[in-house]
């Protein structure tokens, strides 16, 4: 098995003022990896701890506990970051600078100047939709083109480890849909991938493991399939429904709904064989049976809610 | 490669800063306001020769030590904005994201701030041989004099400053520094001590602060050809070297304070 792209192992970490007794516990025991090739939505409600997490594995922050390693190597080595492409949260920027100037500015500072560089940066600010703005100051940018510029300088150096903190944050729908697409063509290049963002619609698309924390601590981790795949009722379709049928299935909890081209029944997945067969032979002709497939937004709503109400 | 781009985008960067665009706007009003004394003093046909002499070279370094104690500010203010700016608007995240080691980040804002101070002795130099040419007197000192003296005081200051940013707010560091700089003037040996304070306090603090003041290039404004060779190379290279051995063991302790700081927007 592969060496984890990104280890997070029982991570705890404490804010502390200066001359006060004051103590904020951002984080608790976390723990989750993400293996080379993964795309891993990190999810929490704001001021979970997202962030944080994120400063500790740019090596931004320090763990007090804990250990964390990122591609190999200690959070903030120069090694891992040479093969890491990171884009913050509210991506700040040098505003007297122009997106091409920035980017090469970036490219130095990787220690990876080379001849092709123009052609390169050309190329990028034409993935993100930025070519034709090239001498157009930073500073003059709209925040959706900040965050495109952001996006392609997390990309610059061909990273092995793409680290985006809301990275579609300030986009349009149409912006949203582009990263959305760039995502998936990183993860078609086998780049692992770790997405904070609070659009979980979009994360549901391209991720294939889900990590949930709250208040600083880890509430849930698993791959989305499995959480996802984790709900238990199913959905049945029919041309029509007997009135005498509607009741039984009614009073066995069963939820009925009348649309003009079907009637869909949703129902406890231990009944649907049982059920099926019922209708077959009342006469129903059974259009479909799906499972119910919950929803990454109601997976996270109904674990942060979960806890909070147990809390 | 590294520090060469972080250098120079901070000397990018400072040549924009409002604070420091209103620091040269001070130095210019300066230099115009020396100006009337300066025509003064040459028009004079009463006073002899070598008098009016002596009145320019007094003149001039009273105002080239008022925009040399800028500089010294100037330097002071740019380190401590370099640091704390890029951790206020959270540039700092997506650079330190890069390849680059901690101490390469706060070598490269210091060499830019360097670039800011050759760039302002630069024009010192302009304006102490725009001074003398219309005051009709000739600089005796040596141009390397006037350039390397107030550099190696600038490193000092901006190095300190740097220091105190790692750790505090930069007007706080800047505050620091101010305070230091007057003090560090007030205990030297050829000033006069304070009553209140105690032989073995101004012994001790004389030790510790930087003794800026041997580092002044004024002292070798007033310099003329009768005194031209008063001192000698092992002086130079005895203060020289002392400022910039004070200005290494500053930044090697910013450094090292920088390396355990947490990163993040202020």
């Amino acid at each position: 098995m592969a060496a984890a792209a990104i280890e997070f192992s029982n991570v705890s970490k404490v804010y502390k003022r200066w001359f006060s007794e004051e103590r904020v516990e951002a984080l608790s025991n976390v723990s989750f990896e993400v293996t080379p090739g993964e795309v891993c939505a990190f999810l929490g409600p704001n001021g979970a701890g997202k962030t944080t997490s994120i400063g500790i594995l740019m090596g931004f922050h320090f763990a007090n506990t804990g250990t964390v390693r990122v591609l190999g190597y200690e959070p903030g080595d120069v090694r891992a970051k040479e093969q890491v492409g990171f884009l913050p949260e509210n991506f700040a920027f040098y505003k007297y600078l122009t997106g091409p100037k920035l980017l090469r500015l970036h490219r130095a500072l990787a220690g990876r100047t080379a001849p092709g560089d123009e052609k390169l940066i050309a190329e990028l600010l034409a993935k993100v939709k930025l070519a034709g703005y090239e001498n157009l100051k930073i500073g003059r940018y709209s925040r959706g083109m900040v965050q495109r510029l952001g996006i392609a300088q997390a990309l610059l150096c061909n990273p092995q480890l793409v680290i985006l903190d809301e990275p579609t944050s300030g986009l349009d729908p149409a912006g949203r849909r582009e990263v959305l697409q760039l995502l998936v063509m990183l993860k078609e290049e086998g780049k692992t991938i770790l997405l904070s963002s609070h659009i979980l619609p979009e994360v549901e698309q391209i991720c294939d493991r889900v990590v949930i924390i709250d208040h600083g601590k880890l509430i849930r981790t698993g791959r989305l399939n499995e959480m996802l795949g984790s709900g238990t009722s199913v959905e049945i379709f029919v041309d029509r429904l007997p009135a005498e049928m509607e009741s039984t299935l009614s009073q066995s909890g069963a939820a009925i709904e009348r649309t003009p081209q079907a009637v869909k029944i949703t129902t406890d997945g231990a009944h649907k064989r049982q059920i099926a067969e019922a209708l077959w032979a009342g006469g129903c002709d059974v259009i479909s049976l799906n499972p119910v497939r919950s929803t990454l937004e109601e997976v996270f709503l109904k674990t942060v809610d979960g806890k909070e109400s147990a809390a | 490669m590294k520090i060469r781009a972080i250098a120079f985008n901070t000397f990018n960067g400072l040549m924009r800063n409002k604070i420091i665009i209103l620091f040269c706007a001070g130095m210019v009003c300066v230099m115009l306001l020396a100006l009337t004394p300066l025509m003064l003093a040459r028009n004079n046909r009463a006073m002899p020769a070598d008098q009016m002499q002596s009145l320019v070279l007094a003149i001039i370094s009273g105002v080239m030590g008022m925009v040399s104690g800028f500089g010294s500010l100037l330097a002071a203010w740019a380190a401590a904005d370099a640091v704390a700016s890029e951790m206020k608007s959270g540039t700092i995240l997506a650079v330190m994201a890069r390849p680059v080691h901690r101490w390469e980040f706060l070598l490269g804002k210091y060499l830019g701030v360097q670039l800011l101070s050759l760039l302002y002795v630069f024009a010192m130099l302009g304006l102490n041989y725009g001074m003398a040419a219309i005051g009709g007197i000739h600089i005796q000192a040596s141009v390397w004099v006037l350039i390397v003296y107030p550099m190696v005081r600038y490193a000092i200051f901006s190095a300190i400053a740097m220091l105190l940013v790692t750790m505090m707010h930069p007007i706080v560091s800047f505050g620091i520094v101010l305070v230091t700089s007057i003090a560090a003037n007030i205990v030297a040996p050829s000033a006069q001590a304070p009553q209140f304070m105690a032989p073995w306090v101004r012994k001790a603090l004389f030790d510790i602060l930087p003794s800026t003041s041997a580092l002044s290039e004024i002292r070798f404004l007033t310099t003329t050809r009768a005194t031209l060779h008063g001192a000698p190379w092992s002086d130079h290279v005895t203060t020289l070297v002392y400022g910039l051995n004070y200005a290494l063991v500053c930044f090697v302790l910013a450094a090292w304070m920088f390396r355990g700081r947490t990163l993040s927007r202020d």
